[in-house]
């Protein structure tokens, strides 16, 4: 047990975690600007890897991992108008259209890949480069907290600032307030001449840059490629983070770092004794049990009240 | 943003206008109405007089078919609400407008926020909202979330909202329907000193002691129609009511003697509170088989939640409901119905019918999981299909065939339907709510032919209804039911006149308790 | 006299017009489907290949050779049990993503039973596939009764419960299911006796690992239409589909109706791992669903949850996979291109505006022409 204790309180392990939670917390946030300007971006997924296999490519092609990081969040951001367009103009349903993007990004990262490198599997064969490492002058010289933070990826610095992003957009600026009130009340934004619907293009490409940034991180941040279906799924857990997290910033943050910290400790734990699989369901079962917490707390507090969010 | 004003000119003022909805109902009829500024107007009517819809066309949400509406003096076209606010309109509609998440102080910013380059200065909205509340004396605390604060607070936010615009004109949609007395005193004061500094204010209502209260003029609808305008001093509740109430259309009802046998249903001490909504207190009636049992009301004052208690929908906080010996306010839906209840809901549209699916399909919820139609687990669609072919032409339903989507039928059509299949499964006790509301005239008659027939073979009915000549068209009693309780029961409705129940509605006069008890049994 | 003609009238009008109306939604899923082929066609055309030699080996190549018949209808059977299982739960409209933790939990209760517990012949076959189906229906069961017991969104408890199983599943195929002594990680195969007959042993042509798990397919296809359209039941998850405060009015317990609706679906999908397990696989194999239960959500989509339907659209989906993966073979063109064809259409299908706006157009053009 005293291993586990150790593992869990090493520097190497914290550095493991902010590494880890960094597209979880990238995507959680996009999803949370999504889901508060009132359209569920499920596409997180589709926009993750979209731009993660965009940033590869360009970056190698191009030489320029700036440019590959910015075609990458490009393309995510995107994918977020595409879906607020079909919803707003086509009136699709959000959770479909996104399961569609899903889909298509799936589909398109695959065939982008195999058509022009001839390989199944991903971009190895390319050679892209990663974005920098951030390393604040001093730093290093700070017992336990230098070592966690040192050499970190400069997007994992900026995922960690995405929070305090967000709740500042959400809570200080004109734009978040009327994002807000679109998505928790249209009417009420509508009666005091709010354009809904640009506030809600603008907050589904905001969520599509930060899934996209999510993304690139992937494929630029410690790897230098693209692997097929990389994202495995942490689009959905970043969704879950978002509701987990009760659609509050700093709760998505604390939601999505949960999950990121589960994952490195599977990780970690793979070296001892313990199946790493079965640790890393801890997170998903946690929230599977919050979220049946959570409703029947709501059920019991007023049936006839309406709720504010939908869980 | 008001230079365009004429300062000379009436404030708002309509020409006449009329309104008619894409469904060919004419909600305001050639209306010509002139509110000079600083004064307090206040416009009564029923329920579906038209009121409403009036003050939708000043605020932009809707816009006329013909004639005009004039702002500050000159014809405006107004595209939206925020064309009608940049003239200086403000609206507090009955169903508030507000963000719940946000505190009060953000609310009345919002859209207009203080703050530089894209940010919002919080301090500064505070401040603003302090400035406007202490100003106009609209007690509000600018940082309290509006889901935590009391509904009348939450009033005084929207109006602040539309002072905060630099509103001149101000419309308050029923704002006392959800004021207890002494927030209510304190909206009047309130109101009192905006006219006091040139607000225009238009006061939609159907208090009447409110509105002698605080208007300078009144103006009274019906059915569309402005009636006639009237200085508040020399009108009476009396003769306010008497321009209200009643109906041009005569609609003659054969009707014999109701003859009533054993008591059907027993309704004793029923409470209930509402999270939202209104709740009932100490409700005691009986209905027998046989007889139609009337209830009048303006809307809102509890018949919507009697109705769903009766059906099963809603549960009761105390009370005891007996229907035919069985004691029902413990059971589910399904139990109320098979204790003989049949319910025509107020808004079909809401619960009253599946759109999507076909006429078959409506017609049988409630039997669908038992013979003819069903045998030992299997629903059998010919016999469904046979179901429905009958009702069709028994209730002559117009439809090519039964398997149209009840969302292709016509309001009258779809009200064929729902009493089709309520009255087909020969309840004991029948709670039509509304039965007529948005069907045409022959759907009307025929509604009102098959409640009657209902009765005689029968049924306990209890109408509940908005529309007081058709109350008293088809009712053997009639009871009123104001504020959640009932303060009105006439056992012979012969004679009785529109604006004689009117003054129980309208909560001029009310009967004492001992008359309306009187003659109720104990239950057991 | 006139009454009766003007409703006979009434009556030929009305049937042209859902003629017309039938008409106009099939052509609006062709042109769906040919407006998907014609995008894959230019994105080939934009990447340097030659589209028509693709679209020749993805239309035809499939029914070239009977094993790549098998290989199609195998799919299909799997990609159909997927679809059925969640149009079940789409008719309640509960969206459940929950395909995938169902299919898992079916497959390994599937295997459990056909490696570990011998059976008498037949008996070998059914234990393990009601063992499946009851395992599916309770991975179903618990985001169905926190939906209706609770009110928990559907979405997220299905999507933790998918990668709960998932994991699971990947631990027990590496751990203890493993087969000790391979290099391969998979588990034991199951008995002889347990297994899906395969078709080739009927029909004598070789038809791959294709197996009579497609009749069951079919069977399950036409009970859950029987069940929608011939039992109360279905008809409760319809009207709870439809208008919930109805269902509730008429005397519905809503809530039973959605838990059924997961419950059943659940099963179907448990039959589905059951499928890979006992007809194409005959073992356990790490992540052997694929993105099938996923593709499943498009089938049944495109079906508007309609059981029959969803057969045909699973047919049609699973050749366009076939012919993928041989049109890969025989040029240089990638398989995902069937994955963004697919994508497409399920994107056109969702935008539900596009369609009424021609019907209304057409309409309007109809009343014009008078």
């Amino acid at each position: 047990m005293s291993s586990v204790l150790d593992v869990v309180l090493s520097s190497a392990f914290l550095a493991a975690v902010l590494r880890v939670a960094t597209p979880y917390l990238l995507a959680a946030l996009g999803g949370l600007v999504a889901e508060r300007a009132g359209i569920s971006n499920i596409a997180l997924e589709g926009q993750m890897l979209a731009a993660a296999c965009t940033g590869a490519l360009v970056a190698g092609y191009s030489h320029s991992v700036a440019l590959g990081a910015l075609s990458g969040i490009t393309v995510a951001m995107l994918l977020g108008l595409l879906l607020a367009a079909l919803r707003l103009e086509l009136g699709a349903d959000a959770i479909i259209a996104g399961i569609g993007l899903n889909l298509l990004a799936s589909g398109a990262t695959a065939y982008a890949v195999y058509t022009l490198l001839d390989d199944k599997g991903g971009t190895t064969g390319l050679r892209s480069g990663t974005l920098p490492t951030v390393t604040l002058p001093g730093i290093e010289s700070i017992p336990v907290l230098g070592d966690v933070l040192s050499g970190q990826n400069m997007i994992t610095w900026l995922a960690f600032l995405a929070a305090p992003f967000v709740a500042w957009l959400f809570f200080r600026t004109r734009f978040g307030f009327h994002l807000r009130a679109v998505g928790e009340m249209p009417d009420a934004a509508a009666s005091v001449g709010i354009a809904a619907r640009r506030v809600q293009y603008a907050g589904l490409a905001l969520s599509g840059a930060l899934a996209g940034l999510a993304g690139v991180f992937l494929s630029m941040g410690y790897v230098s490629f693209f692997v097929r279906d990389m994202t495995a799924g942490r689009g959905f857990i970043a969704l879950a983070a978002v509701f987990l997290g009760g659609l509050r910033p700093w709760g998505v943050f604390l939601a999505a770092l949960g999950f990121g910290a589960a994952e490195a400790l599977a990780v970690q734990l793979g070296t001892l004794d313990v199946p790493p699989q079965l640790v890393s369901t801890i997170p998903y079962a946690m929230t599977l049990v919050a979220l049946a917490l959570y409703a029947w707390r709501r059920k019991r507090r007023g049936a006839g009240e309406v709720a504010a969010v939908s869980l | 943003m008001n230079e365009s004003w004429h300062t000379a000119g009436p404030a708002v003022a309509a020409r006449a206008v009329t309104k008619t909805y894409g469904n060919g109902v004419r909600a305001v009829r050639g209306v010509d109405l002139e509110v000079p500024p600083g004064e307090i107007r206040a416009v009564v009517g029923e329920n579906g007089a038209g009121k409403s819809t009036l003050m939708k066309l000043f605020y932009g949400l809707e816009q006329p078919s013909s004639g005009e509406i004039l702002i500050g003096g000159r014809p405006r076209v107004l595209r939206g609400p925020s064309s009608a606010i940049a003239l200086g309109v403000g609206m507090v509609h009955q169903n508030l407008m507000l963000v719940p998440s946000f505190t009060v102080a953000q609310n009345v910013v919002l859209g207009v926020e203080p703050g530089r380059r894209g940010l919002v200065d919080p301090r500064a909205a505070v401040e603003t909202t302090a400035r406007l509340a202490e100003e106009s004396g609209l007690a509000v605390d600018p940082r309290a979330r509006v889901d935590e604060v009391s509904v009348g607070m939450r009033q005084r936010t929207e109006i602040l909202k539309a002072l905060h615009r630099q509103a001149k004109v101000l419309i308050l949609d029923e704002p006392t329907a959800v004021l207890t007395p002494q927030e209510t005193e304190d909206l009047f004061a309130a109101v009192r000193r905006l006219r006091d500094g040139g607000m225009t204010v238009l006061f939609i209502s159907h208090k009447l002691r409110e509105v002698r209260e605080i208007s300078d003029t009144v103006s009274v609808m019906r059915a569309g129609a402005l009636v006639g305008t009237v200085a508040t001093a020399d009108a009476t509740e009396h003769s306010l009511a008497a321009m209200m109430v009643g109906r041009d259309l005569i609609l003659d009802v054969d009707r014999t003697p109701a003859q009533t046998s054993e008591v059907t249903l027993s309704v004793r001490d029923l409470a209930y509170t509402a999270p939202v909504g209104q709740s009932l207190h100490g409700l005691d009636f009986d209905v027998a088989a046989g007889e139609i049992v009337g209830v009048a009301g303006i809307e809102g004052n509890g018949q919507s939640e009697l109705a769903e208690i009766l059906a099963g929908l809603r549960r009761p906080t105390a009370g005891t409901i007996r229907v035919g010996g069985t004691d029902t306010a413990g059971l589910d839906v399904a139990g109320h119905r098979r204790a003989g209840i049949g319910y025509v809901p107020e808004d079909r549209l809401h619960n009253g019918a599946a759109l999507d699916e076909s006429i078959a399909d409506n017609l049988v919820v409630d039997r669908h999981d038992r013979p003819p139609l069903a045998r030992r687990g299997i629903l059998h669609p010919k016999a469904v299909r046979a179901h429905a072919e009958r009702l069709i032409s028994d209730y002559a339903i117009r439809t090519p065939d039964p398997s149209v989507p009840v969302r292709a039928l016509s309001g009258g059509n779809l009200q064929k339907v729902v009493v089709a299949r309520e009255l087909s499964a020969g309840p004991r006790l029948l709670i039509a709510s509304q039965i007529t509301r948005g069907v045409d005239i022959g759907a009307m008659r025929f509604m009102y032919e098959r409640l009657v027939a209902a009765r005689d073979a029968g049924a306990a009915v209890l109408l509940i209804s908005a529309d007081l000549t058709e109350l008293l068209a088809l009712s053997d009693r009639l009871l009123v039911l104001r504020d959640g309780r009932l303060v009105a029961r006439f056992d012979d409705t012969t004679g009785l006149t529109e604006k004689r129940v009117g003054l129980y509605m309208l909560g001029v006069e009310q009967h004492d308790r001992e008359h309306l008890t009187t003659g109720l049994g104990e239950i057991s | 006299m006139t009454a009766t003609l003007i409703e006979s009238e009434d009556r030929r009008e009305y049937r042209t017009t859902r003629r017309r109306d039938l008409a106009v939604d099939l052509s609006m899923t062709l042109a769906t489907i040919l407006a998907a082929l014609a995008i894959g066609f230019l994105v080939m055309l934009a990447t340097g290949k030659d589209p028509i030699a693709a679209y020749e080996a993805l239309l035809t190549g499939p029914m070239e050779r009977s094993f790549r018949v098998g290989r199609w209808l195998e799919d299909a059977t799997t990609l159909t049990l997927l679809g059925l299982s969640v149009a079940i739960p789409f008719r309640a409209r509960q969206i459940s993503l929950g395909a995938e933790s169902q299919v898992y939990a079916g497959a390994l209760a599937a295997a459990v039973v056909a490696i570990l517990l011998p059976l008498p012949p037949v008996v070998a076959v059914i234990v393990p596939l009601v063992a499946a189906a009851a395992a599916g229906a309770g991975m179903g069961f618990v985001p169905g009764a926190m939906k209706a017991r609770l009110g928990a969104n559907e979405i997220v408890a299905t999507l933790m419960l998918n990668a709960i199983v998932v994991r699971v599943y990947d631990y027990l195929v590496n751990g203890p299911l493993r087969q000790t002594g391979s290099s391969a990680v998979h588990s034991e195969r199951i008995h002889p006796d347990s297994a899906l007959t395969p078709l080739t042993d009927w029909f004598g042509i070789p038809l791959g690992r294709s197996n009579i798990g497609l009749g069951l397919m079919l069977l399950t296809a036409v009970a859950l239409w029987l069940l929608i359209t011939r039992t109360p039941l279905g008809y409760r998850i319809r009207m709870t589909g439809s208008n919930p405060d109805f269902a509730e009015y008429g005397g519905i317990r809503v809530p039973r109706a959605i838990e059924w609706s997961f419950v059943i679906g659940g099963a179907v999908a448990g039959l589905a791992g059951a499928h890979l397990v006992l007809g194409v696989y005959g073992r356990l194999e790490p992540g052997m669903a694929g993105s099938l239960a996923f593709e499943g959500i498009v089938v049944a989509l495109l079906a508007r949850n309609n059981p029959l339907v969803v057969v045909v659209a699973g047919l049609f989906y699973s050749y366009l996979r076939a012919g993928g993966d041989i049109m890969e073979q025989q040029t240089d063109v990638g398989t995902e291109i069937v994955v963004v064809i697919q994508a497409v259409i399920v994107l056109l299908v969702t935008a539900q505006a596009l369609p009424d706006l021609l019907k209304r157009r057409l309409a309007r053009k109809q009343v014009g022409a008078r």
